[in-house]
This record gives C-alpha cells, sequence and structure tokens, in this order.
C-alpha cells in the first residue's frame, strides 16, 4: 500500500460500499472528498476510524446563503496511507442542528464549539458546545454567516476616526488620480506610436 | 587654589530645585526606556532590525523588558482585536509611573486594513492614552526608531504625559472601555 492511487481506490471502494455518496472528487493523490448524508456521518466516521484514519485533522463549516444551507465538513487523515478524507454534509441553515462525533472523536470538542460560536451550529451530545470560547460578550448573530455585515457592526460598535477637512484632498486641480490618468494615457499614446 | 565646589548665584527655591531633581530625573529616565513589547501583529517584524547590529537601540539605552512592573513604555504594535485589548489595558494599569505608550503602524490609529472587522478595534486612544503613533503600514525601521527618539525629546520637554492623562480623565477612558468592551473583567474558563 505505498502507491498513493491505490490508497484512493481503497477508500472509494470503502466509502461506497459503506454510505450512499452523494457527490465525490478526488482533490490530488493525497486527498479525496465525499459528500454524504447527515445522519450517516456517524456511520462513515466509526467506518474510517476502525480502517486507520484514527485522526481527525479539522472540522469546519461553510455557509452557503443561496442555497440556504450549512456544509459540515470533517477532515480525517492516516498515518499508514497517506490520504486525507474530507466527509462533507450539508445541514439545514434555519434550525442547524448536527450530532456531536464526540464519542467517535475525542478531539471535535473544541472545533464544534468554535462552529457553534461563528455559526451558530448547535452540538447536542457535547456537553460545552454552548460555552464562550474565542468571542467575549459577543451580541449579535454569528461573525462568519455570510448575511452578518462586519463593516455595519464595527461602524454601529467602534468610535471612527474623524479627519479635519484641510488634510483631505478634494480639489480637481490637486487630483493625483487625474494627474496619473493624464500620464498613463500620454505614456500608451508614445507607445502605440512606436509600434506602427 | 580655586575651589572646584559648585556654588549658585543666588540660593534656590525649594520649586527651583525641585525642578532640578525632575530634570536630572528626566534625563536618566529618557536613557534607560525598557519596552514591554505588546506585539500583536505584523509591525513587529520591524523590531528585529531595529534591536540588532543594523541600527542597534541599545545605544539610545534601550531594551527589551518582560514584565509590566518594570517596563517603561508599552509598546503597541498592530492590530487589537476585543480580546487582545482587555489584556493590554490590565497590562498597561499594570505599569508603573511614569508609562509611556508608543503605537507602531495604522492599525491603532484607525484601523488600518482591519478597519471593518467585527472583532477590532479602530482607535486606540479611546481606551488608553497614546504618546507617539508610528505611521505606516508597515513603518519602516528608520521610523520606529525615529518614534523613539520623539518620545525621548517628549521626556525632556516633558509633554509625554499619556500617564498623567490618563489619571484626570480616568471616567472617559472607563467608559469608553465599557462601551467597546462591555465589563473590562476577564470571565472565561481560563481564568475562573
Amino acid at each position: 500500500m505505498t502507491n498513493s492511487m491505490n490508497n484512493i481506490e481503497f477508500v472509494n471502494d470503502l466509502v461506497k460500499g459503506t454510505v450512499e455518496v452523494v457527490k465525490s472528487e478526488v482533490i490530488d493523490k493525497f486527498q479525496v472528498s465525499f459528500e454524504i448524508k447527515k445522519n450517516e456521518v456517524h456511520l462513515l466516521l466509526t467506518k474510517l476510524k476502525s480502517a486507520g484514519w484514527i485522526q481527525l485533522s479539522y472540522l469546519s463549516a461553510i455557509d452557503w446563503l443561496e442555497e440556504n444551507k450549512f456544509e459540515l465538513i470533517y477532515i480525517l487523515m492516516n498515518w499508514e496511507k497517506p490520504v486525507y478524507i474530507q466527509v462533507r454534509t450539508k445541514i439545514d441553515r434555519e434550525n442547524p442542528v448536527m450530532d456531536s462525533i464526540l464519542p467517535i472523536f475525542g478531539g471535535a470538542k473544541y472545533y464544534e464549539r468554535e462552529a457553534h460560536e461563528f455559526f451558530g451550529i448547535a452540538f447536542p451530545g457535547n456537553p460545552d458546545y454552548e460555552k464562550q470560547l474565542i468571542l467575549e460578550g459577543w451580541d449579535d448573530i454569528p461573525p462568519l454567516r455570510k448575511d452578518f455585515d462586519p463593516k455595519a457592526y464595527s461602524d454601529k460598535k467602534f468610535p471612527q476616526r474623524d479627519y479635519p477637512q484641510d488634510y483631505s484632498v478634494k480639489d480637481p486641480k490637486e487630483s493625483k488620480q487625474a494627474k496619473r490618468e493624464a500620464r498613463k494615457q500620454r505614456a500608451e499614446s508614445l507607445r502605440g506610436g512606436k509600434k506602427q | 587654589m580655586k575651589s572646584t565646589k559648585f556654588t549658585p548665584a543666588s540660593k534656590l527655591s525649594k520649586a527651583e530645585i525641585d525642578r532640578k531633581w525632575w530634570e536630572v530625573g528626566d534625563f536618566f529616565r529618557r536613557n534607560s526606556l525598557w519596552m514591554l513589547m505588546y506585539c500583536t501583529g505584523c509591525c513587529a517584524i520591524e523590531l528585529p532590525p531595529a534591536m540588532t547590529s543594523a541600527y542597534d537601540m541599545e545605544r539610545l539605552g534601550m531594551g527589551p523588558m518582560a514584565t509590566p512592573r518594570q517596563a517603561d513604555i508599552l509598546l503597541v504594535s498592530g492590530y487589537l482585536s476585543l480580546k487582545t485589548l482587555r489584556r493590554l489595558i490590565y497590562t498597561y494599569e499594570q505599569m508603573s509611573e511614569p508609562r509611556y505608550v508608543v503605537a507602531l503602524g495604522s492599525c491603532p490609529i484607525n484601523g488600518g486594513i482591519y478597519h471593518d472587522s467585527h472583532a477590532v478595534i479602530n482607535k486606540l486612544d479611546q481606551y488608553i492614552p497614546v504618546d507617539v503613533y508610528v505611521a505606516g503600514c508597515m513603518p519602516n525601521t528608520e521610523s520606529v526608531m525615529n518614534g523613539f527618539v520623539d518620545l525621548m525629546d517628549q521626556i525632556k520637554r516633558k509633554t509625554a504625559v499619556g500617564w498623567k492623562k490618563y489619571h484626570e480623565n480616568n471616567a472617559w477612558y472607563k467608559e469608553n472601555q465599557k462601551t467597546s468592551l462591555g465589563e473590562v473583567v476577564v470571565h472565561d474558563e481560563f481564568h475562573e
């Protein structure tokens, strides 16, 4: 099993024999991704763990605003067969709940807390998922959701610096932009002349 | 033989003697500045060339210091998130007086490239007094050194009075801190 293409075939057979795969993609010879249904994630992760993918490298979420879905990505690593497996699943965005994978991968504890803090996804089964981890005293919708406007929040929450009028260049005669444009046009006209 | 003993032309008043002592104190103060480096952002990369043989900061009597109680300068380099700011205010309040704040880069001035971030503050001088700003993103090492020379000059001319302002306007600073940070005390699982 030293050949990495063999490894990917092995993974393909293993996953497709276990669960129904919605979409799969071979990203490169060390990385392969499978999109599966929400209720089969635990089954697949258990199977992969017993097949040697013992390390949960990452758990993250993506907000697909137009589809009205959150996508959860579990990335697993095997130290014997060097292939990263991405297990992807889409969950409802309105009421985002995903059962915790804490019994399978203990290391998911903090990843799940992070996903709850930044996306608002609930992880029943993880005793601490609602505890504050990174943001302190947060008072708005979770900040990595696509419908959160960081600029509006920043303007509302933090004072901006006012600059005196005379420091900003607003006189069109002094505009560097216009001068730059003129210089560029002249340079281009000269270049055009040379070509012919 | 002429005496080498210094005798002033007229008797000095107590206020004049005090002023002279402050001048002597300021001379030593500005020639032995120890910095507490709060390197949160990219501007910190300008400090190694400032400290090593290229500019050799130690010839100005400046050096790094590990603890806030023994430091004179609080060096804030780069962006400050709310979470960092809360700790920065703690650190600043632990420092002994007189204490000076030097802010590097455009982030402490107006938020810099993070001006629209949900977690990064836009004006540092709302929360703690800043004596010297070094502008630029990032400032080059010459301007960093120039900032320190400016600070020394300010100490000489007695205009580096941020720490006094913090006493005089403490209510204003506290209110600003509270508006943006909520309660300034840290409550999380690691501090309880």
